[in-house]
């Protein structure tokens, strides 16, 4: 009896070593250096890692690239431009890893891309707003991440069509934050000098910001711009309806950074975030390709949330330096990054390639596509807002509801 | 004009009430072992936490998550206390030359510890705490509050004036005060002068927990939630005076109101600076702090 179950013990564990995938050689490594501790976004971080696991653990399925199994070294850099700084040293020099994915703040990825573009390692931009990571015009930086001058060129394209006479934005004190409230103001100049316009910076550490707030009673504004993260966002959210001065029917909450995106927004903001308008890049109604479904129902099955735009970013990224690799046949880093630079990279969100244009739209996805939404009712899903802006269609203004 | 005055003037004071019930328990340790406690905003932060799962994960009141906020701030700092305190004065003689460096890492470890411990434990992601009341927003005057911000306020108020008569009228707050002003005088008096200072810790833990709680549903905690008031905390006791539970008070009372006008009426981006300028102003004038005379007498 013992040795009939012995042998077919031995005969499953036969049958399943012959089913998984089997990798002759050393695993190729691939370094992502993004926030798991504070003070920096963790809850950014832990979606780009997400992410990106579940785009590798779908290569490995399928045999990995190039026979190799693909695997990622993650560096924790709280962050910190300094850490970011340090821990992409050590990914390239210690780890050899082939290319960098995952950068998804910018002043991080401002301090990381130097030591990248020294090492001569390709760097893919997950999600690092700022123009100014594309100005440096380095041939290692990749972006698939969207861009400040696409959201806010966007952002006052819609308030141009709204017809408001008076913006004020908030904007939190990073690269991010200020460089999309600035470029709305400017952008705002040439295509609606008409409107009144000024932005005031909000320290993102801070929890009271009543007194950035409490001078708009008096005069409230049309719209108010959040170009704000969690968690510093939320709370400016909840102090602006405690004040009663948005959403009402005089003012709008128009928001810059998808934050109803977040898995904890509704947790955060309540009837506070009712009325909302939001730019954002991910909207079930958008077009989407098989893989990116696939990663949209993985993503559901490991951590029961709906997918978002930072997870399928992340995982797109991954997606890109895999590609590469495949294109260049070879793990060296500058053939890689010289097959990236090259080729068309069908994405999860869509066809993309690489801008040669020098500026913001150096080695930049330029077409990366964004809907506007407004969110109508409490706790409502992405999937359920009203799209004042569908995929590839002109903002429609009256399609906006304001509370009574 | 005169309504955004105002507005400001109670919101300064609201949030002077909790910078109060933080800065207090970080003047009382200060106060008796002469050592900063770089971990206090952590105190702020379990409080905050542990309202917040309390009442969401064990659906249970608001009203009964306070106190268990209360009592996991009381044991963190009572624990914290039995055991990384007390060789800074129980029998470890030769620790005396290096106790503030010990203190200092000590204390500062331990902030590392528990922001990163509970950012694993619990998650990343930031809660926004039940209200104490339904009421969402009402207007009191010209004054616009949530139901939460003014029952907040009541409650810490009260907590304080609480404090004041448990130090000056029950027995443990003078031993307390027999401590601050001379731990070796008040041991041959036959005060138990370590037992005091667990139980000072244990009441600074619970402060800083029940401020934490109490703003638990206006700041949406994540786990580093405790570095601004701590930071806004050390600024107060010195310039109240280091040590002193009354200076403390009131230093957080002008903090928080100067801080509310200066950036309406001077520049918001430099509100934290602000804060800084008024305590080196008051350090150049009068170096003791506000009430440094009485400073070291709890």
């Amino acid at each position: 009896m013992k040795i009939r179950q012995l042998a077919t013990g031995l005969a499953c564990m036969g049958a399943t070593l012959t089913l998984l995938p089997a990798f002759a050689a050393d695993p190729i490594l691939i370094g992502a250096s993004i926030t798991q501790s504070p003070p920096g976004s963790v809850v950014q971080g832990t979606q780009v890692k997400d992410g990106m696991e579940i785009l590798k653990d779908m290569v490995n399925a399928k045999g990995g690239v190039l026979g190799r199994e693909i695997k990622v070294v993650y560096e924790d850099n709280q962050g910190i431009p300094e850490k970011g700084r340090a821990a992409t040293e050590k990914l390239i020099s210690k780890d050899k890893v082939v290319a960098l994915a995952g950068g998804h703040q910018s002043s991080v990825c401002l301090a990381e891309i130097e030591v990248a573009h020294r090492y001569k390692v390709p760097y893919v931009n997950t999600n690092c707003w700022s123009d100014d990571v594309r100005k440096r015009g380095y041939p290692e930086v990749f972006n698939t991440s969207p861009y400040n001058t696409l959201v806010s060129s966007s952002m006052a394209t819609t308030l141009a069509t709204m017809g408001v006479k008076r913006v004020v934005a908030f904007a939190e004190n990073t690269d991010y934050g200020i460089g999309q409230a600035k470029l709305t103001g400017e952008l705002l100049k040439q295509k609606a000098p008409n409107i009144e316009y000024k932005y005031e910076t909000l320290d993102r550490a801070s929890k009271d910001f009543t007194a950035a707030i409490l001078p708009l009673r008096a005069n409230p504004p049309d719209v108010i711009v959040m170009s704000m993260l969690p968690p510093a966002a939320y709370i400016v959210m909840n102090q602006v309806y405690e004040q009663g001065l948005a959403p009402s029917a005089k003012t709008i909450l128009y928001d810059g950074g998808g934050l109803a995106d977040y898995p904890d927004f509704w947790q955060n903001v309540k009837e506070g975030g009712k009325y909302l308008l939001s730019f954002a890049l991910y909207h079930p109604a958008m077009p989407q390709t098989q893989l990116a479904k696939d990663v949209a129902a993985e993503y559901k099955k490991r951590t029961g949330n709906d997918v978002n735009r930072l997870v399928l970013q992340a995982a797109d990224s991954l997606h890109l330096v895999v590609e590469g690799i495949r294109q260049a046949k070879s793990a060296e880093p500058e053939k890689v990054a010289t097959a990236m630079r090259t080729m068309k990279f069908d994405s999860l969100r869509g066809v993309s390639n690489f801008s040669t244009q020098a500026g913001y739209g150096y080695q930049q996805w330029l077409d990366i596509p964004f809907v506007n939404y407004e969110l109508t009712a409490e706790k409502q899903p992405v999937g359920q807002t009203v799209l004042i802006q569908a995929p590839g269609q002109k903002f429609d203004p009256a399609k906006i509801v304001r509370p009574k | 004009m005169l309504r955004l005055s105002l507005d400001l003037l109670a919101n300064g004071l609201i949030y002077g009430c909790f910078y109060a019930l933080m800065a207090v328990g970080l003047a009382m340790i200060f106060g008796v072992l002469k050592i900063v406690n770089f971990a206090h905003g952590e105190f702020f932060m379990i409080g905050a936490y542990t309202y917040v799962l309390v009442a969401l994960n064990l659906s249970v009141s608001p009203w009964l998550a306070l106190p268990c906020a209360a009592l996991a701030g009381a044991a963190l700092g009572w624990i914290v206390e039995r055991l990384l305190m007390r060789p800074l004065y129980a029998g470890y003689a030769s620790w005396g030359f290096m106790k503030d460096e010990y203190a200092v890492v000590v204390t500062f470890g331990l902030s590392l510890l528990l922001v990163n411990l509970v950012d694993k434990a619990v998650g990343p992601y930031s809660y926004k705490g039940p209200s104490l009341i339904e009421a969402s927003r009402f207007a009191l005057g010209p004054v616009m509050l949530t139901g939460q911000k003014a029952i907040a306020t009541v409650v810490a108020v009260l907590i304080m004036i609480a404090l004041a008569l448990f130090l000056k009228k029950s027995v443990w707050g003078k031993q307390i005060q027999a401590v601050a002003q001379n731990r070796l005088g008040a041991s041959l008096a036959g005060i138990d002068a370590t037992r005091t200072t667990s139980l000072i810790f244990a009441v600074s833990g619970m402060l800083a927990a029940l401020s934490g709680a109490l703003l638990a549903p206006l700041i949406n905690p994540s786990p580093d939630v405790g570095s601004f008031p701590a930071i806004k905390s050390y600024v107060i006791v010195v310039l109240g005076g280091m040590g002193s539970v009354w200076g403390a008070m009131i230093a957080a009372l002008i903090v928080g109101v100067s801080e509310a006008f200066f950036s309406v009426y001077g520049s918001y981006d430099y509100r934290d600076a602000f804060g800084l300028a008024i305590l080196v102003l008051v350090l150049l004038l009068r170096p003791q702090g506000l009430l440094g005379q009485k400073g070291r007498d709890v």
